[in-house]
């Protein structure tokens, strides 16, 4: 994919009136993040555009997955500041960060393996139905029509609607890749970041999975972590590449394929596939 | 098998023993014949001898206690060692509105129950930040602090007056209940307001469990962050859920404290609140009902060999016992001899077994 193909690509979603391209989603300034004497995040400003996919690369130990953290409210920056949609998010606790819109999927598969895939669909799309209302505590959790439809949805989407009364420990590696994307999508983002969603899987599932991902890009703004050098030039609108906690470079596949300080630090001279 | 820790224990409960909701259409069932028989032995132990239904209500007390430490424990994950101050500040909330103001038992249970719930939110909110063990270690301390505040009578003391709690001594002459003219001297109708009481705690408990509420607890429990992650506000589900737990706890210190005709400070020790511990994981955690056999079980095993010198011993004995033959309890057992006898003769030799090679070395 050339940098012409995706200005195309971005012009037509915008004649579509979905976005503009300059929309800024997330932006963060100065943010640094330390633990002890490591600086794991080193004065990060980054802006992540509403519009297509920023792929975040770097070497291992690059504060890629530090810097979700930051993102979605595991970890509060040392300095810095994030602001989602213009309005800061530093220093919100998760669950409202949750709220806003901000959405994780996690490296590891991460959920209730005894839950069967819907009901762990359910949990997420649950909780923005439910509270602390009288009739939280006292219906059935069977009877929540619209975050069981909800889930059944999500589901459908990423072709788990046959296992759906499965358990989840039961699943093959590459479902359960998808129930962690699946219960990500139920919270319902309007930015979804995914640490290395096809990590590990067989080339089949990759490709499957990479269209998914291209899927969920139409209307959600999407954040990889990735390794596969690949995947990240073909799918990828914006790339951020992260070193030794810095920001090193920002920009399109081309760019960053032909960026040298890009090549000397993570791609080491050589290729990236 | 390494060296067994109550966290250990834990981490050998899995979900799958309660399924997608707590008590089936046939764990109902039995709950309401459970219920029956005891409805119906209660006049038959009355007139073989009085004194047994004295120590029925006793077992129903610990019953309730055990069914509200489970709900927090089992169901959310939350390891309270202080459950002994909401069984207490019910309890002497009982003894006190009763000796000042009223016996009316539509007064003061609901009171009992409401400073339960108080008492739990200020230790669960103070507590819940912190996790495992660290969180146990917090509600032993601030039970621990509560129980020495009644032992010295330090609200008197704030308050300048002469007595509130009574110091070491407690309220003593506590009188029985007001309600609906029934005569509770007779101990066997304490016997059924008491079982009716924890009948409808019970009910109440399972509908909370199988609640979109209840389901995030479960969700606590199983992983923590993940619930997080998924936008829900852990700490407040946690501190709710403690306060709920506690109003339990404070209703079963409202119903024994008149039945005793006292409130002393040993309702608030530590041990009250480990023997309670014991109960759950004996009865089988998680399971809401296992826990109430567990307190039974301790109740009466108390009381019967109560003069046998060091039946402590026998006590761990039994615990031990069941730790490393049932390690989800009574009621794992009495679930796995349900769904298939042979098989859980097997596992129980199987796990003698591997435990006596382990003990080897």
């Amino acid at each position: 994919m050339t940098i012409r193909g995706n200005a195309d690509e971005l012009a037509d979603r915008n004649a579509t009136g979905e976005r503009s391209t300059d929309d800024v989603a997330l932006r963060t300034d100065a943010l640094t993040k330390q633990f002890g004497p490591l600086t794991a995040i080193d004065d990060v400003s980054l802006e992540i555009h509403a519009d297509g996919i920023t792929s975040i690369i770097g070497p291992n130990g690059a504060g890629k997955t530090t810097l979700f953290n930051l993102l979605t409210g595991k970890y509060d920056p040392t300095d810095g500041q994030i602001r989602f949609r213009g309005e800061r998010i530093d220093g919100k606790p998760p669950h409202e960060i949750v709220r806003d819109g901000i959405v994780r999927s996690f490296q590891i598969t991460n959920f209730f393996d005894e839950l069967t895939t819907i009901e762990n669909v359910r949990l997420a799309s649950q909780a923005r139905y439910t509270g602390f209302k009288p009739t939280d505590f006292l219906r059935h959790h069977d009877s929540l029509e619209e975050p069981i439809a909800d889930a059944e949805r999500v589901l459908e989407r990423v072709q788990l609607a046959d296992v759906a009364q499965t358990p989840a420990a039961n699943l093959s590696y590459g479902q359960r890749r998808h129930l962690e994307i699946a219960i990500a999508l139920a919270s319902d983002p309007d930015l979804l970041l995914m640490d290395e969603p096809t990590a590990g899987m067989s080339p089949e599932e990759t490709r499957e999975t990479v269209g998914l991902i291209e899927d969920i890009a139409a209307d959600v703004t999407l954040v990889l972590i990735e390794h596969d050098m690949d995947i990240v030039m073909d799918i990828s609108d914006r790339i951020a590449v992260l070193n030794e906690g810095t920001l090193l470079s920002v920009g399109g596949p081309a760019e960053i394929r032909t960026d040298e300080r890009v090549q000397q630090a993570y791609l080491r001279g050589g290729g990236y596939d | 098998m390494k060296a067994k820790t109550i966290l250990d224990v834990i981490g050998q409960r899995t979900t799958s023993q309660t399924g997608n909701q707590i008590l089936s259409k046939r764990g109902r069932l039995a709950v309401a014949l459970g219920i029956g028989t005891l409805a119906v032995a209660g006049p038959i132990a009355y007139s073989i001898q009085p004194f047994w239904v004295y120590l029925l209500v006793q077992m129903l007390v610990f019953a309730l206690l055990a069914l509200s430490l489970d709900f927090i424990f089992g169901y959310a994950g939350l390891l309270s060692f202080g459950h002994a101050a909401m069984f207490g500040a019910g309890g002497y909330a009982a003894a006190l509105l009763i000796r000042e103001v009223t016996a009316s038992a539509l007064v003061v249970l609901p009171t009992a129950m409401l400073v339960g719930v108080l008492t739990a939110a200020l230790i669960g909110w103070l507590s819940v930040r912190a996790r495992g063990i660290y969180f146990a270690m917090l509600t032993l301390a601030f039970a621990q602090m509560i129980y020495v505040a009644t032992f010295t009578d330090l609200p008197a003391m704030i308050l300048d007056t002469a007595m509130i709690t009574g110091g070491d001594n407690g309220l003593i002459g506590i009188q029985l209940y007001e309600l609906f003219g029934i005569d509770f001297r007779n101990r066997l109708n304490y016997y059924y307001l008491t079982l009716g009481i924890v009948a409808l705690s019970l009910a109440g408990l399972v509908r909370l469990a199988n609640s979109p509420f209840g389901r995030v607890l479960q969700g606590i429990r199983e992983n923590e962050e993940r619930i997080e992650f998924l936008g829900y506000n852990v700490r407040r589900y946690k501190i709710i859920a403690f306060s709920i737990s506690g109003g339990f706890a404070g209703l079963a210190g409202g119903l024994y404290v008149p039945f005793q005709s006292v409130a002393e400070p040993g309702l608030l020790h530590w041990t009250v609140s480990g023997e309670l511990v014991v109960m759950v994981l004996l009865g089988g955690m998680g399971t809401l009902w296992g826990p109430m056999l567990g307190a039974g079980l301790i109740v009466f095993l108390e009381d019967r060999l109560g003069g046998v010198e060091s039946w402590e011993i026998i006590l761990g004995s039994i615990f031990v016992a069941v730790v490393i033959f049932a390690p989800r309890g009574l009621a794992g057992m009495i679930i796995a001899v349900r769904n298939d006898p042979r098989a859980a003769l097997d596992n129980a030799k199987r796990a003698l077994r591997n435990y006596l090679q382990e003990v080897r070395g």
